[in-house]
């Protein structure tokens, strides 16, 4: 019989309340998954769209932090840009997150240069592309037109205005698949913001350098004060919304390891407690202190350990789950990288760890005859 | 044998309770290597505390312990002490409850060098010796008394001790386990060459015994 076989053991030994405190490790790993899944989907699915429209870099206000950028008037900075070496196009984007329809969650609405790159990697599933820039119509993401319950011919009100949708798209990026587009200048009359942009684009040749890039860059913050050419990981990650759910996550796995800690310090306590006659026969039998320390803190790892997988499956599956809620659809792409999933079981492990670890020294420092002598 | 007792004590004492309770009290004592002793006396007289005090589950309030010659109060390690030179038998057997015949056997062994297979095979060798052998499975709430201290000797001998300590192994037995068991630590006694010493009330243990050693109020008594 082995230590590890021991303690495994151990914590059959009392399945009720060994079942409650992986139940509770696994809720707060799960609260702890869930959220940050979201906040890195969130994050991801941003930097997913920006990436695939092709924007290179992204110019835009200095201070601006909110979900989306503050909008500014396009020219004449738009103009000068065209103007740099190494810049191939640069094209202007207004996004605002809008109540469309009555009763319907709120969506991104999207307004974006007519005809220009950023339309090129929407593929159209049904209907066709506005025709013109001032064509008073929308063309809707396959999970808008699922959550929305439109297609093609029918109209949408956005901000008072009635509009015809006229394409239904589908993109790589979850975000736009759940949002509304249309052209720029139809964008800025119903938001009544004309001639203005949250952003502009940029896209550089393909043969532009870093060394390029960081050129744009210092000579937008020498000729353009107060706007700032970033690129597209730079802005999600200085986006207040992500850096609040980032936020939301981090403080929700600490205090979800913390309360992890108490339980487990509670549950080995008790376990301790119960156990002194025990933990006296095996310091008697020759076990030294430290392998009593070893069996404790082992089976509190065990607890956190399988609370931990629970916990990851518990948390991807309810992540899963509030994609498909209507009010989320479309704006996050739940994202669980391998090394996260990986980390949080021994995360849980070494929660577990601490938490049994008082328990274990109070066990190891038990004089054998004392400890016999219990009932 | 060496001329070097395995066990010596010197000016032995142990207070409980601020000094309020005297449990021994100036013991002085030798025992010799392969040598039987049974300490015997009233309940109360100290006898168990000697017992703990030389297995080291205890620490004495003054005086000395030697172990081969060696001063307990050098030894760096206890714990490695009692694993390697000392086998415990206890009167209510303190066996695991929820463990086997053969993991309750085994349990000296956990986090301490060697294959777990050598261990095991010796684990069954001495419940094979010991009568056990169709137990191995068997919880201690399922066996005899008889069968639970043989159990207990077993575990007792898995890391191949030097010196054995019997706390009234006889003790929660009715007279024909009680027999069979002292039968048995003698035997072993004999096979093994261990020393033992043995806490008891039995009158049968006197002609297993190579000394008795009477005991009163925390003294060696005069025989």
């Amino acid at each position: 019989m082995t230590l590890l076989e021991f303690a495994l053991h151990n914590v059959r030994q009392r399945p009720a309340r060994n079942l409650l405190t992986v139940m509770a490790v696994a809720l707060g790993v799960a609260a702890a998954v869930a959220l940050t899944g979201i906040a890195w989907g969130f994050e991801a699915s941003w930097q997913k769209a920006n990436d695939a429209r092709g924007t290179d870099l992204i110019v835009t206000r200095l201070a601006s932090t909110n979900a989306m950028p503050s909008p500014f008037r396009a020219e004449p900075l738009q103009g000068e840009l065209r103007g740099y070496p190494k810049v191939r196009d640069v094209v202007g984007l207004l996004s605002e997150m809008l109540g469309v329809e009555a009763g319907a969650p709120p969506l991104f609405v999207f307004g974006w240069t007519h005809g220009s790159y950023l339309w090129r990697h929407l593929k159209l599933a049904d209907g066709r592309w506005p025709a013109h820039t001032d064509e008073p119509a929308v063309v809707i993401g396959v999970v808008a037109a699922g959550l929305l319950a439109k297609k093609v011919g029918d109209t949408l009100e956005i901000e008072g205005r009635r509009m015809p949708v006229v394409g239904v798209f589908e993109s790589t990026a979850a975000i736009e698949n759940g949002a509304v587009l249309m052209t720029l200048t139809q964008a800025q009359q119903t938001t009544d913001k004309p001639g203005k942009v949250n952003v502009l684009n940029v896209m550089l040749d393909a043969d532009a350098t870093d060394a390029d890039v960081n050129a744009i860059k210092a000579r937008i913050r020498e000729r353009a004060p107060g706007f700032v050419a970033i690129t597209s990981g730079e802005l999600v990650g200085q986006n207040t919304v992500v850096r609040i759910a980032k936020a939301m996550s981090n403080a929700t796995t600490l205090i979800a390891a913390l309360v992890g800690i108490l339980i487990v310090f509670n549950t080995m306590l008790m376990s301790v407690n119960e156990r002194t006659r025990e933990i006296g026969i095996l310091l008697a039998l020759g076990w030294h202190r430290r392998t009593v320390i070893q069996l404790v803190c082992g089976e509190a790892a065990l607890l956190t350990l399988a609370g931990g997988i629970a916990g990851v499956l518990v948390g991807v599956g309810l992540t899963l789950q509030l994609e498909h809620l209507d009010l989320l659809r479309g704006k996050i792409d739940a994202n669980f990288p391998l090394s996260f999933l990986l980390t949080m079981p021994l995360l849980a492990m070494l929660v577990g760890t601490i938490g049994g670890l008082y328990p274990a020294l109070k066990a190891s420092r038990l004089t054998p005859a004392h400890a016999l002598r219990q009932e | 044998m060496s001329t070097t007792p395995i066990f010596r004590a010197e000016r032995l004492t142990l207070h409980f309770d601020a000094g309020r309770t005297r449990a021994l009290d100036g013991i002085d004592l030798e025992v010799a290597e392969g040598e039987f002793v049974a300490t015997v006396g009233a309940s109360g007289c100290g006898k168990s505390s000697l017992l703990n005090l030389i297995g080291a589950l205890d620490a004495p309030t003054a005086g000395e312990r030697y172990f081969r010659g060696q001063p307990y109060s050098v030894m760096l390690d206890l714990a490695d002490f009692r694993r390697r030179h000392v086998g415990f038998v206890f009167q209510s057997f303190h066996l695991i409850p929820t463990l086997g015949v053969l993991d309750n056997v085994l349990v000296p062994t956990i986090g301490t060098p060697g294959r777990s297979a050598v261990h095991r095979a010796r684990a069954l060798e001495l419940l094979e010796r010991l009568g056990l052998a169709d137990r191995l499975q068997h919880f201690p709430a399922t066996l005899s008394g008889g069968e639970r201290q043989r159990a207990a000797i077993a575990r007792a001998l898995i890391n191949k001790p030097d010196l054995l300590l019997a706390d009234e192994p006889t003790g929660s037995l009715d007279s024909a386990n009680a027999a069979q068991v002292l039968d048995l630590i003698s035997d072993i006694r004999r096979e093994r060459g261990l020393t033992v010493v043995m806490v008891t009330h039995d009158a049968g243990v006197s002609a297993h015994a190579d000394r008795l050693v009477p005991m009163r109020d925390g003294k060696v008594a005069a025989p």
